[in-house]
């Protein structure tokens, strides 16, 4: 069966007063991608998404949307879950009728949304708890609420931004496992973060953005082809770090100080590591040294400054 | 999904978040405590007002002024040489006083300034006008004969503005002001709360600003409908057992109720109700904390034109009044107003309240704008320059 686009956007901008939001960005999404899309806090992330789903205009550019087989150029709301990174519910409702409204809104029936809000309750073992009113759960259970009500209308297209933030470790593994059912069952999911080592858990596609600009545009698997076969080495010594050492080593792209006695450095590609490390090896003060791959993080960082030099 | 079932769905949600019938009565039950109270505590008070004062007069007096004086003083007539152990008992006693007669005039004595004394000035005019009158030879009847008002039949052509319908006028005016106040404050909560939670770009994602917008003022209008039909219910359920307990006949109220004068109120109310309400949108949309926000004095700016709007019971005809009866935040109650007391040609009506109608739908239009760029401005509340160009460039 071939992929289909499901969301086509091209060459968007949109400019603050004197920021420039989003500069000319293109990508797409296929039917049951895992999309990610990545950058630090400012980047331009929630300013696309709010464009995507006309909550503002873009200044130039357009949006074409294939859901279910229907082409748009509006965000069909009763299709699309939206999880806005400034999130809130109804503190002084009962829990049940909050989710019931925000589903019947995006056009499902009161009562299959009931019923499909008690289910996702009994999952998340708040079922006991439907009839409360939101201000006595948890943060961390008001935050799965909140995540239920963005897709509870079963959409074919959900949109979560920053799904992670204000979770602890323990329910942001909960969180990917929900984004990975949710996708199971044929929703296609565009998730913006900038934490890159939980989408790379999920993600299949992913967009690098910084300063509203694209930095990379693809896989997960191709970033790591282009990207990920450099070295990195940490290594710590037992006093100053020899800086002019390091330099006369070559081969080195970067090298950055991690802690007062921690480097660290990101060899050329195509590096062979055991000559490096021979040279290593005749530095004083060397106490420890580990070396990998570069993971999402590493690969952002350098892009960004790839960019900028 | 179309505009209407999720307008319905808004409404709804917004009616059933806000109308908790178990608080209107609890509501009414303290009303009903504080009428109870106070009316109870007024007899009460009047009563103690009542107890009549004791009022010494010296014995060289004007038996008149004794006279007359005890019909409204507990009045003892003293020997001039007991004053001084009078007087000693006025200081301890607020229940005392003491009047000399002091040629012409009055010298009077007490613990403090009081009610009473205003009633003691009442009787001493009395006294003073009879002396004059006798002095001057005047008789009563010939007093009454100068003070005469001028004989003058009136009759009017136009017959229309009794009292019992310009009665109808301020019933209905008051009903409006009373639902606008009642939603005032459920407005304030469902929009500035709904921001301050963080809850509106959730919504707008899925409907349009518009859809939120008229699904509140549609919400909010009939939350302050209901509360005002329970208060009315209540009201006429009372009116009921208050005439099943007096000799007054029903019919001292019945009198007020003019069918064609209510058919003519309740298109004008409900669309005043909805306009304001709109307007009152509209402030709150662009409030981010209204604890802190100067905008909130706004929200008073309905008891302000519905109070003017009462001008045109003093004289229906004049520029002003006519202007009132068709600017739209004033129309809803100066129209029909102007109708109950003078002469207005159907279409006049029909106008003003197509003028109201069209001020409502801009209005809400105006409002969903506002809302639409302001639902994403946080911190800094704008100010209505800022808004203007905003909703300019949406």
């Amino acid at each position: 069966m071939p992929y289909k686009n499901v969301l086509q956007v091209k060459s968007l901008n949109k400019s603050f007063i004197n920021i420039k939001a989003v500069d000319n960005i293109s990508f797409s999404l296929e039917e049951g991608d895992i999309f990610a899309f990545l950058g630090p806090n400012g980047a331009g992330k929630t300013t696309t998404l709010r464009i995507l789903l006309d909550i503002i205009k873009a200044d130039s550019g357009s949006i074409r949307w294939g859901l279910n087989g229907k082409e748009s150029l509006l965000p069909p709301a009763d299709q699309i879950g939206y999880l806005p990174e400034e999130r809130g519910l109804y503190l002084d409702v009962p829990i049940i009728r909050s989710l019931v409204y925000l589903a019947s809104i995006r056009g499902m029936q009161p009562s299959q949304a009931k019923t499909t809000a008690m289910e996702w309750l009994e999952k998340l073992g708040l079922a006991d708890r439907a009839k409360e009113k939101l201000q006595v759960l948890s943060k961390g259970n008001q935050q799965k609420i909140q995540f239920v009500a963005a897709i509870l209308h079963k959409p074919a297209f959900a949109i979560l931004d920053e799904p992670f933030s204000g979770l602890d470790p323990l329910n942001q593994e909960i969180f990917i496992d929900y984004i990975k059912e949710l996708n199971q069952q044929g929703t296609t999911v565009l998730l913006s973060s900038h934490q890159m080592s939980l989408v790379e858990k999920i993600a299949k596609k992913l967009f690098l953005i910084d300063n509203g600009r694209e930095l990379f545009n693809s896989t997960i698997t191709d970033i790591y082809k282009s990207f990920g076969s450099q070295h990195i080495l940490e290594i710590k010594f037992a006093s100053q770090i020899p800086y002019d050492q390091l330099q006369r080593l070559g081969n080195t792209e970067s090298i950055s100080t991690e802690e007062s006695q921690q480097v660290k450095l990101i060899l050329r590609p195509g590096t062979a590591l055991n000559e490096v490390l021979k040279k290593l090896a005749g530095i004083e003060g060397l106490t420890h040294i580990q070396s990998h791959n570069p993971n999402l993080h590493d690969i952002f960082i350098n892009l960004v400054r790839m960019q900028k030099s | 999904m179309n505009y209407y079932k999720q307008v319905i769905a808004v409404t709804l949600w917004e009616y059933r978040r806000f109308f908790k019938l178990k608080n209107e009565l609890l509501a009414i039950v303290i009303m009903l405590l504080i009428f109870t109270l106070s009316y109870f505590g007024g007899k009460y008070a009047a009563s103690l007002a009542s107890a009549k004062v004791h009022l010494a007069v010296l014995e060289d007096s004007d038996s008149q002024l004794i006279d007359m004086l005890s019909k409204a003083f507990d009045v003892e007539v003293i020997a001039p040489e007991h004053k001084e152990k009078y007087l000693e008992q006025i200081i301890d006693s607020n229940n005392r006083l003491l009047l000399m007669q002091d040629g012409e005039g009055f010298k009077l004595y007490a613990r403090k300034k009081s009610g009473k004394l205003d009633e003691l000035q009442h009787v001493l005019d009395g006294y003073n006008r009879i002396k004059t009158m006798r002095k001057i030879e005047l008789s009563a009847e010939n007093l009454a004969l100068v003070l005469k008002p001028a004989p003058l039949e009136e009759v009017y052509s136009y017959e229309r503005g009794s009292r019992g319908r310009t009665i109808l006028a301020y019933f209905f005016a008051g009903l409006m002001i009373l639902a606008v106040i009642l939603s005032f404050a459920y407005q304030f909560t469902a929009i500035t709360g709904e921001k301050q939670l963080k809850i509106t770009e959730q919504i707008v994602s899925a409907i349009k600003p518009q859809v939120w917008m008229d699904g509140k003022i549609l919400g909010i209008t009939i939350t302050g409908l209901s509360s005002m039909f329970i208060y009315s219910f209540i009201g006429i359920l009372a009116g009921l057992l208050y005439f099943q307990f007096s000799d007054r006949p029903i019919t001292d109220v019945t009198q007020y109720l003019h069918l064609p004068s209510i058919l003519l109120y309740i298109p004008f109310t409900l669309m005043g109700i909805m306009l304001w309400n709109a307007l009152l949108a509209a402030i709150a949309a662009v409030i981010t904390d209204p604890n802190n926000s100067g905008k909130s004095s706004l929200m008073l700016l309905p008891v302000l034109f519905v109070g003017a709007s009462f001008l045109v019971l003093n004289d229906p005809d004049t520029g002003l009044s006519v202007f009132l009866s068709w600017f739209p935040l004033t129309s809803a109650t100066a129209m029909p107003v102007r109708w109950l007391v003078t002469d207005v040609v159907w279409w006049n009506l029909i106008a003003s309240f197509a003028v109201l109608a069209g001020t409502f739908y801009w209005l809400r239009k105006l409002a969903a704008k506002i809302f639409r760029v302001s639902v994403l401005i946080s911190g800094k509340e704008p100010t209505w320059a800022e808004v203007i160009k905003l909703t300019r460039e949406a």
